[in-house]
């Protein structure tokens, strides 16, 4: 008992100096305030100060907007270096560092008059040069951005013999005409070029401020210089939070509600749930199987994401090895028919996925019409048993077979095993005769087999780079890298050449032409669309202006308000 | 003793070189690339790997990278931080997780300890049973079993301290993590020492001592328990290195920045040069550990070291 009294005593005086101890050895970034704390102080004491606490799913990879790829990263880009336009809650493109602009009538050339009163952090205004700097930086075979092709996209002239190294840089169609006026030379008109305009790789650079860094620069929030509604104040870089506040010498600073913005990277959906719970996080996503549970809580929001979830099949195989049959249009018509959507979406999903009974998804473009694009088009490859049948007969008799084996590959991840089950269950029995082997890979092997078109029908998604149905429809033109199944048909390539070259600035043709071209691709079932995807997030109620869009910038925080 | 350790370290040395071959061939035969595949263009994909220097033969990369190495360079990351030094961002991570797996190691130690020697000296009471049932849970129950719980119940319900960690409230958001790491520890720990006192108490040279009219405070901490640390010590050197190279799933509930996390998301990412500089340290942390318990046999046991000396002359 006496050894007793002696240890005890002592060992609880250790456990205290377990509480406490040496802050760990830190990088010389000034670092956040946990949330909890701002979150209760400041919009207590100070009821002016607004703070939005947000959770994010993976670190932030990128701050350099001529190499950021990422969601997440594009959005922070976007709050603290503005684009020349930005996108209006209804999905047109406003004004923001550009303060007006001319074209001229072919629309092949564009002047932007930048604002008079857009500074940096550091005084120096925002000039013409800074974006020649950032677009040259982002053709620069040596940056190598996996964005580079936007400007291709973009049709800037010379882009593509630049990023492939053929050209100088200082051959790319934009130019400084003085402090102010920026301008750029197409290669043909691109209806949606303002749009483009949005997307955070054509941001400004300062010249100055990031050559003096060199490799350095964007590496932390100190080697960022912003000239946004916000500004970085702080990145934990390699840690799980970094912060935002509100930039004081900003153009607009006064349209900017909120005061402060943390980001806390929290990567167990369930933890993420229990943050959101207790207060400490205010926005935050959910996974996929959380969305059933929390759908009826105050708070929770859908969202349509731009992915389309469809069936491509290798339908030009190069060997014997890959040919099942789905050579035959009338086999392909029947698979497509043949599973029920809705059983995919609101059984086995259950997040706010759609049904896809087209190639080009709800809520991607806008056309001269003003309509969204899906508003004006019919509905193609709609789940039909009877006719599927009908279809799979009119196959067996042309391929003079009466049984078909074909190899269904997928993503062993998330739920789509599940979905590939699935239709292998619905297309067996909706189909006597075709037989579905089930091959799973992680995700990097089955794009490579798809890439490498290894593989007879895949299960694939493509996701939209920007607001317009060129970002699917030139996927299937002939030779194209991401026309898997090797798909070719002259009328298509000539409706896509025109919509890009002749068309071009005819808007309404053009947008004739795209519809046209779609249903090309559905009636030939090029590809056999499944679902698109959908999914929610808390938004804590007293939140206002927090939009999402499907295509480049998420979600614009200038536009939100807090009141809680 | 000098000669001894000399010679391994150079065969730390060869090992880490294999390993670090190995995981470099095995990485690259991985599919895909640390890029976005679905997207990129072939001759984006050209540019990337040239600036990179993944263009070259295996063997040349390899090569490279271990002279970049030699000089401090360990690459920078291609994803999970686009081309940030590798040096900086592990240097961060590798505090976090090296504090809080110190801190689970001594405090499973001291409390498993005193189980061990209070069960011991209590032999078939109460308390041993009780202290054997507690080793039995914490063997038994995976670490993130006591996080989930108590992020759940104290950090959640009773809000008693942060729900995860942060960079600026380090104390009070690491308990947690500390706690549920340190219960294997404190339990195998707990165990061992129980065992190990009791056949220790139960030798000649403790009746001597005893009968000596030494105090029983210096027959236990300096007769008894330098006796029954050896195999304590044994056990808790890989114990260390695997806490300090973190828990994946206790960083995960705690959204702690640490060295398991990181590593598994360059696997997922094709982040070669993190996974294969984490592994780099795991190896140092792990190969420094195992020579630093040769040595402490030595010091702790006058056995072991003459033995050594013998057999080294």
């Amino acid at each position: 008992m006496k050894t007793w009294k002696k240890i005890l005593p002592l060992l609880l005086a250790l456990l205290m100096l377990a509480g406490c101890g040496a802050p760990a050895a830190q990088e010389t970034v000034p670092v956040p305030a946990a949330p909890a704390d701002v979150a209760s102080a400041d919009t207590a004491e100070d009821g002016d100060y607004k703070v939005l606490n947000v959770g994010r799913m993976a670190e932030l990879f990128d701050m350099d907007s001529t190499i950021a790829t990422e969601a997440d990263c594009l959005e922070v880009i976007s709050a603290i270096i503005e684009p020349l336009f930005v996108t209006a809650a209804d999905g047109t493109p406003v004004n923001a560092l550009c303060a007006s602009y001319e074209t001229n009538e072919e629309s092949t050339e564009y002047v932007f008059h930048i604002r008079e009163d857009a500074n940096w952090m550091n005084g120096v205004p925002v000039t013409a040069d800074d974006f020649v700097f950032a677009w040259r930086r982002l053709v620069d075979p040596v940056t190598a951005s996996e964005y580079s092709f936007m400007m291709e996209v973009a049709a800037v002239k010379n882009a593509t013999p630049i990023i492939s190294g053929e050209l100088p840089i200082e051959e790319l169609g934009v130019s400084a005409v003085d402090s102010k006026t920026l301008k750029v030379e197409l290669d043909h008109p691109v209806s949606y070029f303002l749009n483009l305009m949005t997307f955070p790789s054509f941001c400004p650079i300062n010249e100055a401020f990031a050559t003096e860094l060199g490799s350095e620069y964007a590496l932390g929030a100190d080697k960022l210089l912003c000239c946004g509604p916000f500004y970085m104040s702080a990145w934990d870089v390699g840690g799980n939070t970094y912060q935002l506040k509100k930039n004081p010498s900003y153009y607009d600073a006064d349209k900017v509600n909120l005061d402060e913005i943390n980001f806390q990277i929290i990567k167990d959906p369930q933890q993420t749930m229990l943050a959101y719970e207790n207060g400490t996080l205010d926005y935050v996503r959910l996974s996929g199987d959380q969305i059933v549970k929390y759908q009826t809580m105050d708070g929770f929001t859908r969202i349509e994401e731009g992915y389309l979830w469809y069936l491509s099949p290798n339908l030009n195989p190069k060997s014997e090895k890959y040919s099942c049959g789905l050579e035959n249009e009338n086999l392909r018509m029947a698979i497509a028919l043949s599973y029920d959507k809705d059983v995919i979406c609101y059984e086995i999903l259950q997040d706010g996925s759609t049904p896809a009974d087209f190639a080009i998804p709800n809520r991607l473009a806008i056309g001269p019409d003003g309509k969204d694009f899906r508003e004006t088009s019919p509905l193609y490859l709609q789940t039909d048993k009877a006719k599927a049948q009908e279809y799979w007969e009119a196959a067996k008799k042309e391929l003079g077979v009466d049984e078909v084996t074909i190899e269904l590959l997928y993503d062993d991840s998330d739920s789509t095993p599940l979905i590939a089950q699935f239709l292998q269950s619905e297309i067996e029995n909706n189909l006597p005769g075709v037989h579905i082997n089930l091959k799973s890979q992680p995700k990097k092997s089955r794009t490579e087999l798809m890439q490498n078109r290894e593989y007879q029908l895949g299960l694939t998604r493509w996701g939209p780079d920007y607001a317009d149905p060129m970002t699917y429809l030139d996927m299937w033109t002939t030779g194209s890298t991401y026309n898997y199944g090797e798909w070719s048909n002259e009328e298509y390539d000539k409706l896509i050449a025109d919509a890009n070259g002749d068309l071009a600035n005819r808007y309404e043709e053009r947008w004739e032409a795209l519809k046209q071209a779609e249903a090309l691709v559905m009636e030939h079932a090029v590809i056999l669309p499944v679902y698109q995807k959908g999914t929610a997030a808390m938004v804590r109620p007293g939140i206002t202006g927090l939009a999402f869009f499907p295509v480049g910038v998420g979600t614009i925080y200038k536009d939100v308000d807090v009141n809680f | 003793m000098f000669k001894y350790v000399l010679k391994r370290v150079l065969i730390s040395v060869v090992t880490v070189l294999i390993i670090l071959a190995v995981l470099f061939t095995m990485l690259h035969s991985m599919p895909g690339s640390p890029f976005n595949d679905e997207k990129i263009t072939a001759v984006q994909r050209a540019n990337l790997e040239a600036k990179y220097g993944l263009d070259k033969p295996l063997p040349v990369q390899f090569v490279n990278y271990l002279k970049a190495m030699l000089s401090g360079d360990f690459g920078v990351s291609y994803v999970i931080q686009k081309n940030m030094p590798i040096a900086s961002l592990l240097r961060a991570r590798i505090m976090v997780s090296i504090r809080i797996g110190v801190q689970a190691v001594a405090l499973g130690t001291l409390i498993g300890l005193l189980m061990g020697i209070v069960a011991a000296m209590k032999r078939n009471s109460f308390l041993d049973t009780f202290a054997t049932v507690v080793s039995v849970i914490g063997v038994a129950f995976p670490s993130y079993v006591f996080a989930m719980a108590m992020s759940y119940f104290i950090g959640f319900r009773l809000g008693w301290l942060p729900l995860l960690y942060s960079t600026a409230d380090a104390a009070r958001s690491t308990v947690m993590p500390t706690i549920s790491l340190s219960m294997f520890s404190m339990a195998t720990v707990a165990r061992f020492a129980r065992t190990e006192m009791v056949e220790v108490m139960g030798s000649d040279y403790m009746l001597l001592a005893d009968s000596k009219g030494i105090s029983s405070f210096r027959l236990l901490g300096v007769h008894g328990l330098r006796n029954a640390l050896i195999p304590i010590v044994t056990v808790l050197a890989p114990l260390t290195v695997e806490l300090m190279t973190g828990s994946l799933v206790v960083e995960q509930i705690f959204a702690i920045p640490g060295i398991g996390s990181l590593l598994v998301s360059a696997i997922q990412f094709n982040d070669y040069n993190v996974v294969l500089a984490v592994v780099f340290v795991y190896s140092i942390m792990f190969i420094s550990v195992m020579l630093i318990v040769d040595i402490l046999y030595g010091v702790i046991d006058p056995r072991i070291r003459l033995a050594k000396e013998d057999a080294s002359t």
